[in-house]
């Protein structure tokens, strides 16, 4: 029965693990697939979204930047990412929408543009590591096993603030006239939607999204020009497996994406998971284009 | 005289670099129910998506009320009620109907008498009403065609631009559908119909343009004792 | 075809040429090594972006794996230099073959992501074998190529400066080929129309693989050289700031044309040098640099565009396809 003990004993850290992960991926993809459903276009800037909201978090939030605390810092995060998102838009994205080939186009200034903030960063932050304040100090025991109640934070916040944009998609009008857009261009713009406006708000939640996801990585890993690299390649991973098109195709496979991160990691270690990750990907890529529940 | 509803006065624009339509001239005033026929990818289409702002035109003008509206922004153009059904439309397939047609009331205008309008809607379309809860992309063409015309009345028309609105439908839908367009056009809103059949074109029309390579080539009015064959003729002549 | 255009590439090539014999700045010598390097690597990541329209991103990845083969060769395993050149060809060509396979019916955003998932993959597992590639340090003090006792450090890297010039010769006179060859024109073909290329018999996907491999085979030579200049190889070969890097030359010069990678390789190492002392504020003017020409030059440098560049385009202009 030692195996049975053994399972036991490493599916508590893996199954934490595999949630607070799941839960980080679900928001950052989420975002990805937004505007990738909405305005047709992928984004590579999205993990510089992610850090540049630790960024911001920390400059506002830590003594050795405004020190104005963890709240202001969060929110006022959270209002720049949208900023940025809105900015991002106008100047990389809306002046190539015309063309025929605008989705590599998309791709070279959205790289472009994740070159540049990333220098920024770099500029204005320097290199040297720094860390967020936990949101909850402290730790609560969860299915035996302890976990800070940062973590265990992340894991009650990610599906509620899914759950709210769900129900700003469905429910309201601007939600309703951002799938309408996407949708079908044409028949938005002939019913009266400023879809101009609807690529800026969909970029401007993308981009919070991605910078609330910063924020609360932050404090549980360290804040550094590239942190947002992988977290941008695991969503990658996240969106095409649930199929680009679906939105809880999104959210079913950023759950499985981090649990399957979570066994690997556990078993056969952090450098050989990702490029075991990185393998799947491609597979998965020939194998069901469309992913799970693709619809595109 | 008052000023035309809405006029197109020699308007001429194109895609990319090829030109479409060569000095157009068309007129919704004094007939409230018009008509454009005319052979595949001759312009009529492209004619319907420059009056709602889709294309931007390259010369000529046209007219809303007296207030130009050549290469206005097609939002501005729907909260005037001039309001474009196109062509084989899916809308919005991963909507539901009652969703579409809520969108249909987006714009301020039809906003706040959604309710009203889509009880409308209903009466005029019972078949939606059954299927309020289906995505889009689950119904048949007709009642896909139905979702179309409905969304665009709940937009509150003051004028209703319709693309082929009884392209690829059965002969039986083809019917149905073309009641309600005359019903729609009895409630006192001005059309414009782009229609292939002959005999629809006549029932829904008071008075048609024949287009041709993006011109104005015939004009005739609907109750001319022509009798459809000659028209036929005209028609299928050109080609 | 107007006649000063005829001269002005074998005149910049006898300039290039006769260069070290009138100059003696090290560092102006590093500066145009580096480019001539760059400028070979590039001018065939065109034969995928540009003549076949793949969206491509894996081409870096074969240039880092030809410059880790060569460093691995020689430094691992200890066996000369001039052997880990032809492992650093091999292994790139079979990275080209390897990227393609799955990319083979895919399209558009697909090939982006599985080809950049692909480099990534390299990264991750390079990273990951510490003992064979250095991990994250990678490889250093790789010693200097020699050719029978006479090592291509003197003289101020003259032997390395040679080398990298004949090997972009090569590469140009070979992308220049390739294009004018049949194979060439179904590439060209199956990009511009490709139900209608199908319909008269090309080969979608054996050509699809054929261009990946045709692709794939000097970046691995030009990796091995430019390990065996800098004498290291590391992870960071890798990474986004080379593909931006590489990108920003191809749009710069003009994706698609022959002498593009030239002559943006050519500006992008001159600006990136000229600022220097700027640090990474240097990368935010390239990363402006791209966005730049991708929204007022499309054609880049040699294609259509400002009057300056309306000079360059009567000697280069026309894309690769029109050259020959």
């Amino acid at each position: 029965m030692a195996w049975i003990d053994a399972i036991l004993a490493a599916a508590q850290p893996i199954l934490v693990s595999g949630i607070v992960l799941a839960s980080l991926y679900a928001l950052m993809a989420t975002g990805l697939a937004l505007v990738w459903n909405t305005l047709g276009i992928f984004n590579f800037s999205h993990g510089i979204f992610m850090t540049l909201g630790a960024f911001v978090a920390w400059q506002f939030a830590d003594a050795r930047g405004y020190g104005l605390g963890l709240s202001v810092g969060i929110a006022v995060s959270v209002a720049a990412l949208a900023g940025l998102g809105v900015l991002f838009n106008r100047v990389l994205i809306a002046p190539f929408l015309g063309r025929k080939d605008i989705v590599l186009v998309a791709v070279m200034t959205t790289l472009a543009g994740a070159f540049f903030l990333e220098n920024s960063a770099l500029l204005t932050w320097g290199p040297r590591i720094k860390q967020l304040e936990r949101i909850l100090p402290g730790n609560i025991k969860l299915m035996g096993s302890a976990i800070s109640l940062h973590e265990f934070l992340i894991i009650i916040l990610a599906p509620l603030v899914l759950l709210a944009l769900w129900a700003f998609l469905k429910w309201t009008r601007p939600g309703s006239a951002i799938r309408a857009v996407g949708q079908n261009r044409d028949s938005a713009l002939l019913l009266g939607i400023r879809v101009n406006a609807i690529y800026a708000l969909t970029f401007a939640i993308s981009a919070a999204l991605a910078g609330g996801a910063g924020v609360l990585l932050g404090a549980i890993r360290f804040i550094t020009p590239t942190m947002g690299t992988e977290p941008l390649l695991k969503a990658f991973i996240v969106v095409i497996l649930g199929g680009l098109g679906s939105f809880g195709g999104t959210i079913v496979s950023a759950y499985l994406v981090g649990f399957m991160e979570a066994i690997s990691t556990y078993f056969f270690g952090a450098y050989w998971t990702q490029a075991v990750m990185f393998g799947l990907f491609i597979v998965i890529l020939v194998v069901l284009p469309r992913g799970l529940m693709g619809r595109d | 005289m008052t000023a035309p509803l809405l006029e197109v006065r020699a308007l001429s624009t194109g895609y990319g670099r090829t030109p479409v339509l060569h000095q157009i001239s068309i007129e919704l005033g004094q007939h409230r129910r018009i008509g454009l026929i005319g052979p595949n990818g001759h312009g009529k289409t492209t004619l319907l998506r420059a009056i709602s702002g889709l294309i931007a035109p390259w010369s000529g003008d046209i007219f809303l009320e007296g207030i130009s509206i050549a290469g206005a922004d097609p939002a501005k153009i729907v909260a005037a009620g001039l309001i474009h059904v196109a062509q084989a439309n899916a809308l919005f397939p991963h909507m539901t109907v009652a969703e579409n047609l809520r969108l249909g009331a987006y714009n301020k205008r039809a906003r706040a008498k959604s309710g009203e309008t889509l009880d409308q809607v209903y009466a005029l379309f019972p078949k939606l009403r059954e299927r309020r809860r289906q995505d889009c992309r689950t119904l048949s063409g007709g009642e896909r065609q139905m979702v179309s015309i409905g969304a665009a009345l709940m937009a509150q028309p003051q004028i209703l631009m319709l693309d082929e609105p009884t392209l690829g439908l059965s002969p039986k839908l083809k019917t149905e559908l073309c009641s309600a367009i005359e019903r729609i056009s009895e409630s006192g809103v001005p059309t414009i119909v782009v229609e292939q059949d002959i005999n629809f074109m006549l029932r829904l029309t008071d008075y048609f343009y024949l287009i041709h390579q993006g011109q104005v080539t015939a004009e005739f009015r609907a109750d001319q004792s022509l009798d459809n064959q000659k028209i036929m003729d005209m028609y299928l002549g050109l080609d | 075809m107007a006649q000063p255009e005829r001269f002005i590439w074998p005149l910049v090539l006898v300039c290039l040429a006769a260069l070290p014999l009138v100059n003696a700045d090290s560092y102006l010598r590093h500066v145009v090594i580096v480019c001539l390097l760059y400028a070979s690597l590039v001018s065939s990541w065109n034969l995928t972006l540009g003549v076949a329209g793949l969206f491509n991103f894996g081409h870096m990845a074969f240039f880092a794996i030809g410059a880790y083969a060569a460093a691995i060769t020689t430094q691992t395993f200890g066996l000369s230099p001039w052997i880990g050149f032809p492992i650093a060809v091999a292994s790139s060509l079979v990275a080209s073959v390897v990227i393609c396979l799955p990319v083979l019916r895919l399209k558009g955003i697909y090939v982006v992501l599985v080809t950049f998932a692909f480099g990534q993959l390299c990264y991750q597992v390079v990273l990951n074998q510490r003992d064979i590639t250095g991990g994250t340090f990678g490889i250093v003090s790789i010693p200097p190529l020699e050719l029978f006792g006479y090592s291509f450090a003197e003289n101020l890297n003259l032997g390395y400066y040679y080398a990298a010039l004949i090997l972009l010769v090569l590469s140009t006179a070979y992308v220049k080929r390739l294009i004018a060859s049949e194979f060439g024109r179904s590439v060209i073909a199956l990009r511009d129309n490709e139900t209608y290329a199908v319909s008269r018999g090309v080969a979608a996907a054996r050509n699809r693989l054929l261009i990946f491999a045709a692709s794939g085979l000097f970046p691995g030579a030009v990796g091995a050289l430019y390990a065996f200049y800098v004498r290291s190889a590391s992870p960071d070969l890798f990474g986004f700031s080379l593909i931006t890097l590489g990108l920003s030359m191809l749009l710069v010069g003009g994706i698609g044309t022959l002498w593009g990678p030239l002559i943006g390789a050519a500006v992008l190492t001159v600006v990136s040098e000229l600022m220097a002392d700027l640090g990474p504020a240097r990368y935010l003017v390239i990363a402006v640099m791209i966005v730049a020409v991708l929204r007022f030059f499309p054609g880049g440098l040699a294609g259509a565009g400002l009057p300056l560049a309306r000079l360059f385009r009567r000697v280069t202009g026309k894309p690769l396809e029109q050259e020959t």
